[in-house]
């Protein structure tokens, strides 16, 4: 039976790491230090010196308590998932964790860093920090996103040293963490499509005719349509934005990025990845837009909902059962 | 550099513990400065100075290709010095430099283990120096401040303040004491030498030596070094009666007394012809804890059958009875013997084989050897034994107003008719020797018997401290019938020296000019007195138990220790404590688990009463509908009502922790 630290760890959302949990053994350093302490045991004997003794054991014995220490440092550690933001393929996915210390020691020199299977310990340098006693310290993983879909946080180990160096103190925890990684946007897209017969104004000229109130400001909004007004208001420290002045209706047809419509000989991942990137463009631009994909139909609006049901939708074109 | 430091009163971490890891090294060569070479010493001092100044101007460290021929330098330097590179001492001094050089070639993780490592090696070879508990003290101080800078080095965020890391490394420390405690008097010991030491491994000590010469004694007298130490297992005899037998001289060459040469060591099992003794009396168990010698002679109070045994060592004893080991006594010994109040030693010794006990050399004190042959012709005509010479000549030694001192007149050739006859001042030595002459003189065979007479009594522990300045020497003569007799020339002139300390028996000048000081030393009861009696009791106690913790030492110590504890009270007693242990622990965590929830478990409890048990995932609203049911006085239903409320609240609700606090203690007060 396989000891339960050793079995690959349960997922979980939250967990304490218990004494079982906690694994240790001597560090490169701890081994020289044994060495030593032979040596010295051996120069002890051989002169008989009974001070010689005395140092030999006691500096033993230092070492005996660096150990427990070092487990200590870790166990009882308590360890909960943070948030995680989606991220388009190609970018770093980023988890965040929370290490809770309820102990009443500070819990110094923690390194903790994702260790997934099959790789070797260190291949990224990991986070190290600091827990202060009561208090709750997050870190920040990242692991590259190189596919569209869920990307599930790999392992976590956490290593420490601390206080002697003389042992290495580790433990192992699977988050239930996740994050959606949406498809690549794809560079170069040809223009945004567009149906109807006001294509000759272009799509600069969208929905200037009636003012349907105001939204946060998106990269690409003409600067006359900031709301000034608006804007003044607040200070941006006091959580004040940009927003821009927003008109709907007229002459320009509605926008819709259809999935169906593209190229079928365009490969599978370039037609989500051009779909992407139009959404992108569309909020860019402000220009409301209907959405279909599959099943989905997603009527012409605008927003962070809206642009967020779209490239959720393209993430997990294929396998929409997760 | 002032300047420069007051322009960053604020150092850097990296230079901060540089800093301190540098104060360490210093702190563990510092003791070797007073056996080291000067110039080791000197070149270990600048090395570290320019460490401290390297890392305190935030300069690069010396390149690899500067370094390596000052350090070939500094060993070119050790051999020059110690004409080798083997052995302790140009071990420690190599090991010093080692360490300080090291820490000017730091670069890595790595280099500070070598660094922390190499401290704690030369830590111990201090112990080839000096063991007292001075050292020990040191040491210890020293330990914590390299704990403090291997502690130091582990942050890696926010460094604590150094008295923090101090704190911290002195529990750890105090922490591994216990441990180390129990391995030091657990551990299986193993009697060194594993190898044979190196020459130079002890130094030599001053003691009694297989010679006596005029000085030799006094010499010792100004020792005031530990000889050895005795406990008395039976009541101990009276300060005039400890005469601790040593080394018996018999060859005199007209200066010096010598020890008959060629006398063979025997074993016990062996057979010991002219060695006959009966001993009577009161027998005087006593235990001796030697210190070393470097000499070959066992001591023991006189007399004492030649039957000891010492551990890892073979012990003989010669024809004269004195006992020896076969290899000289490096280490700390203890042994036990037997000694008997009376005794007769070679009763019946054939006369013609006491030759070599009347030899004299020809030519030396004519004055002596023409009152030798009238005190033999006095007898003869008297019919007077042999007992009667001897007599007469301790009579005559106390009504001819010799002097006891420490600084004697000096000696010509005929050194005993000098002293005999002219100067009379003299140690024992010159008493004992010009007592042996004249009864040689006289026909009576004679030897010197040294070793030490005395010692001080320790009311703190019972132990008996004997010092180089109670080298003694005395004589024994031959009576036909009775054996070996012991005479003590210097008692019959100065018994004081016999029935108290040397230090009574001398004249003295006063110390500082007070003579109230003189009694403050010598009287036993004064505050001086006890305080430095107090002092060799602890400094004997850490020999007996902690430099002096040898194999024979550790089985007897824990066999009487499970003579104490092996009965069926020790697990009853381990198993009574193991259940308050366990209750206690289980207390604090009861008492650490969140109050809320534990009050909300006696809810439970409480409504189990009722019948209701919560199901599983059932929450504090589903659960107050059922109470509501209840057939229950309604201030008891309104009590339960608002208990659950504030508990979803506590457990939901995002709460400051004000009303936290005040609905938790609400909470509690609810169930009563």
């Amino acid at each position: 039976m396989a000891r339960p630290a050793l079995r690959k760890p349960e997922r979980s959302a939250a967990t304490v790491l218990t004494m079982r949990r906690v694994y240790v053994l001597p560090s490169r350093a701890g081994v020289a230090y044994t060495a030593l302490l032979v040596l010295m045991l051996i120069g002890a004997i051989n002169y008989t010196l009974g001070l010689g003794f005395a140092l030999t054991f006691f500096a033993g014995s230092c070492a005996v308590v660096d150990m427990v220490l070092t487990v200590r440092n870790l166990a009882g550690l308590r360890l909960a998932t943070g948030r995680a933001q989606p991220v388009y393929a190609g970018e770093e996915a980023q988890f965040e964790l929370h290490l809770h210390n309820d102990g009443k020691a500070d819990r110094c020199a923690l390194r903790v860093g994702f260790h997934p299977p099959g790789t070797p310990w260190r291949t990224q340098p990991p986070h190290v920090v600091d827990v202060t006693a009561g208090a709750s310290t997050a870190v920040v993983l990242s692991v590259p996103a190189v596919r569209r879909g869920w990307l599930a946080a790999p392992p976590v180990r956490l290593t420490t040293r601390f206080p002697l160096g003389l042992f290495g103190a580790w433990s192992n925890w699977q988050p239930d963490l996740r994050v959606l990684v949406y498809p690549f946007p794809e560079r170069d897209a040809p223009p945004l499509p567009s149906r109807g017969d006001a294509s000759a104004e272009g799509h600069g000229a969208v929905g200037l005719d009636n003012f349907a109130g105001i939204r946060s400001y998106q990269p690409g909004d003409p600067m006359r349509h900031l709301a000034w007004r608006q804007i003044a208001r607040l200070h941006p420290q006091d959580g004040g934005q940009l927003v821009t002045k927003h008109f709907d209706g007229g002459a320009v047809a509605e926008l819709l990025l259809d999935f169906a419509e593209l190229p079928p000989r365009l490969d599978l991942e370039a037609r989500l990845a051009r779909m992407t990137r139009w959404v992108l463009e569309a909020e860019a631009r402000a220009l409301p837009y209907a959405f279909r994909l599959g099943h989905h139909h997603y009527p012409a609006a605008l927003g962070d909902a809206h642009r967020a049901a779209c490239l959720r939708a393209l993430a997990l074109y294929g396998d929409e059962v997760s | 550099m002032l300047g420069s430091m007051m322009r960053q009163p604020v150092l850097t971490r990296d230079k901060a513990d540089t800093l301190l890891l540098v104060v360490a090294a210093l702190l563990v060569i510092a003791p070797h400065f007073a056996h080291l070479p000067l110039w080791t010493s000197a070149t270990v001092c600048v090395t570290l100075f320019w460490r401290a100044l390297l890392t305190l101007r935030g300069r690069r460290l010396p390149p690899v290709w500067l370094l390596l021929p000052i350090a070939l330098l500094a060993m070119a330097g050790v051999w020059y010095s110690y004409r080798t590179l083997l052995g302790r001492d140009p071990g420690v001094a190599m090991l010093a430099l080692l360490l300080a050089f090291k820490l000017l070639e730091m670069h890595a993780r790595r280099d500070l283990f070598v660094v922390l490592f190499l401290s704690f090696f030369l830590l111990l070879t201090n112990f080839f120096y000096s063991q007292t508990m001075l050292t020990a003290f040191g040491m210890a101080i020293t330990l914590v401040v390299l704990l403090t800078a291997q502690l130091t080095f582990q942050y890696t965020g926010a460094v604590p303040p150094l008295t923090r890391r101090v704190r911290m490394a002195g529990k750890i420390a105090l922490l591994a004491t216990p441990l180390a405690a129990l391995l030091f008097i657990g551990f299986p010991r193993i009697q060194g030498p594993l190898w044979g030491l190196p020459g130079d491994a002890r130094s030599a000590r001053t003691g009694i030596s297989d010679t006596m010469a005029p000085g030799s004694m006094t010499n010792l007298a100004l020792s005031e070094e530990v000889a050895f130490r005795v406990r008395f297992l039976d009541p101990a005899p009276a300060q005039n009666r400890l005469y601790w037998r040593g080394v018996v001289l018999s060859n005199y060459d007209g200066r010096t007394w010598s020890r008959i040469g060629g006398t063979p060591f025997r074993t016990p099992d062996q057979t010991r012809d002219g060695l006959t003794m009966r001993l009577g009396g009161q027998a005087i168990r006593h235990e001796v804890t030697m210190e070393p010698s470097e000499r070959r002679y066992l001591f023991t109070l006189e007399l004492t059958r030649p039957d000891l045994a010492l551990a890892g060592q073979r012990v003989a004893t010669s024809d004269e009875l004195e006992t020896y080991t076969l290899r000289p006594l490096q280490q700390r010994v203890r042994y036990r013997a037997t000694a008997h109040s009376e005794y007769t030693l070679q009763a019946d010794l054939d006369p013609a084989l006491t030759g070599k006990w009347l030899q004299l050399p020809p030519g030396f004190n004519p004055l002596t050897l023409e009152l030798g042959a009238r005190l033999r012709a006095a007898a003869a005509a008297d019919r007077g034994g042999t007992l009667e010479i001897v007599h007469a000549v301790l009579q005559a030694l106390r009504a001819r107003r010799f002097e006891y001192t420490l600084e004697p007149a000096l000696l010509g050739r005929d050194s005993v008719d000098e002293f005999l006859f002219r100067t009379r001042q003299g140690f024992c030595e010159h008493f004992a020797g010009s007592f042996v002459f004249l009864m040689r003189a006289a026909g009576v065979p004679a030897r010197v018997v040294t070793g030490y007479q005395g010692g001080e009594f320790n009311p703190v522990d019972g132990y008996v401290t004997v010092r180089q300045s109670d080298a003694h020497a005395w004589a024994e003569v031959w009576i036909a019938g009775q054996g070996w007799r012991r005479i003590d020339p210097t008692a019959a002139v100065a018994p004081e020296r016999v029935n108290g300390s040397l230090a009574r028996a001398l004249p003295q000048q006063a110390p500082f000019g007070f003579s109230g000081l003189i009694a403050l030393q010598n009287d036993k009861d004064s505050w001086l007195s006890r305080l430095r009696f107090q002092f060799n009791a602890m400094n004997n106690a850490w020999n007996q138990w902690v430099l002096d913790y040898n194999p024979e030492r550790q089985q007897t110590f824990l066999a009487e220790l499970w003579d104490k504890v092996g009965t069926w009270r020790t697990p009853a007693a381990a198993a009574l404590l193991g259940v308050l242990a366990w209750g206690w622990w289980r207390l604090r965590q009861a008492r650490r688990a969140d109050p809320v929830q534990a009050a909300y478990g006696r809810l439970c409890r409480q409504l189990a009463d009722f019948g209701i048990v919560p199901v599983p995932g059932e929450g504090p609203h589903s659960l107050a509908s059922r109470v509501r049911a209840l057939p229950l006085p309604e201030e008891r239903k309104a009590a339960y009502a608002e208990f659950l409320e504030l508990y979803s609240a506590l457990r939901y609700r995002a709460l400051d922790d004000d009303e936290r606090t005040r609905s938790a203690a609400r909470l509690a007060s609810l169930l009563r």
